[in-house]
């Protein structure tokens, strides 16, 4: 659909090219707005309209289960969010994992990038250590590590017997079981923190090191009076990525413990999921996107202002 | 990027043990979980329930990848997978060299504005626009198809896309064009004959970031393609767990084939793909 759009603008782009030469600023303005038609139009379709979509959808009840046709019901369904015990445990979650898991995976990814950083005479078994983890799919890593976390046949529990601990029952308890789902997440997104942090550590000038030797600072302080303040711009980047992700997480959790037990690990991004493609319930799921669109720009909001600070 | 700068400028870990042992823990962190899901694919149901638990298959056995292609369509999980990747890819490329270009090359007035924007969309969680695009392809009726998939995951990765691709072409110097342009190419053909072929490798990695994401996707996939003809495979991997029992070596052969495909990618283009990620991770 788009292709054929995009095709149409470069042939009859082509021929009135040649008449623009005198006028090169008005055809570089008409040509920008053609090259940019294909990239508006689908972001328009995917994600303008579906927003504004939403927000109207919040105000029905709209449910395809009971046959009803919309009905404007204005904040009901909001109303009918601060009362459903779910909403606030499984936007607790999804909170909880975002506390949890970015911290945790920014201290992994900062040591797996001081690691990688260091002068390997060969690079790409490094460089594939960092990439396997961040290409496989999320769905897959959850799958992995629910087998890794097996009460009898998991490796997690064979280590833990053989060095003399008892094996825990991972997925019956809600704390070992939330723990187990924010390892696999922090697992899961340190490699790319990682290589975020890596190419900033490789920007910073080995003279600043230098220097520092020739004035006597020892390691810990280079490392937190050049390494760390210089790091500042690539981790605040990688950091509030991964604060966006997190906010959505579904894969993993859906995929370890589908929830459970009880709703001890759903997440709203789950809970959304649940009341959209289970029940059906257009009208409360929309609602409950809406309130995790809003927790996403706050964040989003503070990533444009930092952005713009460093320009 | 790291052929000048000093490697090692990290500043706290230095000598041959210290490299030594930070290599194996990268490794092992890197490589152990698919690796012990290659191991578990490759182990009898006998050396599965054995106590304690073997690491290493003994009579490594290819029964769970036949069972995982008989038990469920796997093959047809693969081709919607490819298919679905492989179009999302082509039409993110082609949509984004276009718009990249015009930011990158055609003095736009607002061009700070448009690149936030762009910024902007790139952080809108996909799983808030479940419900009214959940509602689009219905009232579209493209739920139970390729393309379902493929417009959302060409959105998905086009922001990033975009601008990775913004800072290649602004390295590209404009004297090549312009040359181009004096020997009688219009600006599209100096894009296509010129800028793009000489940003190659950054098109290829854009495409590769592309190909990931549309194959990593399992939340629209679920929700959009119920059909057992259109599942991808995340979703279709799901299908190997009865009601009680996890056939787990049959799971990981599965989880092994659906591996394989980006792994070869990354092994082929890794510092190609740890370069732009890295080129459009902060620019980004």
């Amino acid at each position: 659909m788009a292709t054929t759009t995009s095709l149409k603008i470069s042939a009859d782009a082509e021929p009135r090219q040649a008449a623009w030469v005198r006028w090169l600023d008005l055809s570089d303005r008409s040509l920008a707005i053609l090259l940019l038609a294909p990239a508006a139009l689908l972001l328009a379709l995917i994600i303008v309209y579906p927003v504004c979509r939403l927000a109207y959808t919040s105000f029905f009840s709209l449910s395809l289960t009971s046959g009803l046709p919309a009905e404007f019901v204005g904040f009901e369904n909001y109303q009918l969010m601060i009362d459903d015990p779910v909403f606030w445990e499984t936007t607790w979650n999804t909170v909880l994992i975002t506390l949890i898991t970015v911290p945790g995976a920014l201290i992994v990814g900062l040591g797996l990038a001081l690691m990688a950083n260091l002068p390997f005479r060969t690079q790409w078994p490094v460089r594939l250590s960092l990439l396997i983890p961040w290409a496989l799919p999320l769905s897959f890593a959850g799958l992995i590590f629910a087998w890794f976390f097996h009460s009898e046949y998991g490796v997690v529990n064979d280590i833990l017997n053989r060095v003399g601990l008892p094996g825990i029952i991972w997925f019956n308890s809600p704390n070992w079981a939330f723990a187990a789902i924010c390892l696999t997440i922090i697992w899961k997104t340190s490699s790319f923190m990682a290589l975020i942090i890596l190419a900033g550590l490789q920007t910073i000038p080995r003279s600043l090191y230098e220097a520092a030797d020739v004035d006597g600072a020892g390691r810990f302080r280079q490392f937190f009076e050049i390494t760390l303040p210089l790091l500042k711009p690539s981790i605040v980047v990688a950091l509030i990525f991964r604060t966006i992700t997190s906010l959505q997480t579904f894969d993993i959790p859906y995929m370890m413990t589908g929830g459970g037990p009880g709703t001890s690990t759903a997440t709203l991004a789950m809970y959304i999921h649940q009341n959209t493609v289970s029940f059906l319930d257009l009208g409360y799921g929309s609602a409950l996107a809406v309130v995790m669109f809003a927790l996403s720009m706050c964040v989003t909001a503070v990533y444009l202002r930092m952005i713009r600070t460093k320009e | 990027m790291t052929t000048t700068t000093a490697s090692g400028s990290g500043g706290l870990l230095s000598g041959k043990p210290l490299r030594a042992i930070a290599a194996i823990i990268l490794l092992v962190n890197g490589m152990f979980p698919a690796l012990w899901i290659l191991f578990t694919s490759l182990k009898t149901e006998g050396e599965l329930t054995a106590k304690p638990i073997t690491w290493f298959p003994h009579a490594p056995t290819l029964q769970n990848y036949m069972q995982a292609f008989s038990d469920q369509p796997l093959h047809l999980f693969l081709f919607n997978s490819l298919m679905v990747a492989l179009l999302s890819t082509m039409l993110t490329l082609l949509v984004s060299v276009l718009a990249a270009y015009a930011l990158a090359r055609l003095n736009l007035k607002r061009r700070g504005l448009i690149l936030a924007a762009i910024i902007a969309v790139s952080t809108f969680p996909l799983v808030t626009l479940l419900v009214p695009l959940f509602e689009i392809m219905r009232t579209l009726n493209l739920l139970n198809s390729w393309t379902a998939l493929v417009l959302p995951y060409t959105v998905l990765s086009l922001p990033v896309c975009t601008l990775m691709l913004v800072s290649f072409f602004e390295g590209i110097p404009r004297d090549l064009e312009n040359a181009a342009m004096i020997d009688g190419c219009t600006r599209l053909g100096a894009l296509f004959k010129v800028v793009v072929p000489l940003c190659a490798p950054g098109v290829f990695t854009a495409g590769i970031l592309a190909f990931v994401n549309a194959w990593d996707e399992f939340l629209l996939a679920l929700s959009f393609n119920s059909n057992p003809q259109l599942r991808t495979l995340p979703v279709g991997i799901q299908l190997y767990q009865g009601e009680f029992a996890f056939p787990w070596p049959v799971i990981s052969a599965a989880l092994v084939v659906g591996i394989v495909p980006v792994a070869v990618l990354i092994v082929i283009f890794q510092e190609r793909v740890v370069s732009g990620l890295t080129a459009g991770g902060i620019k980004g």
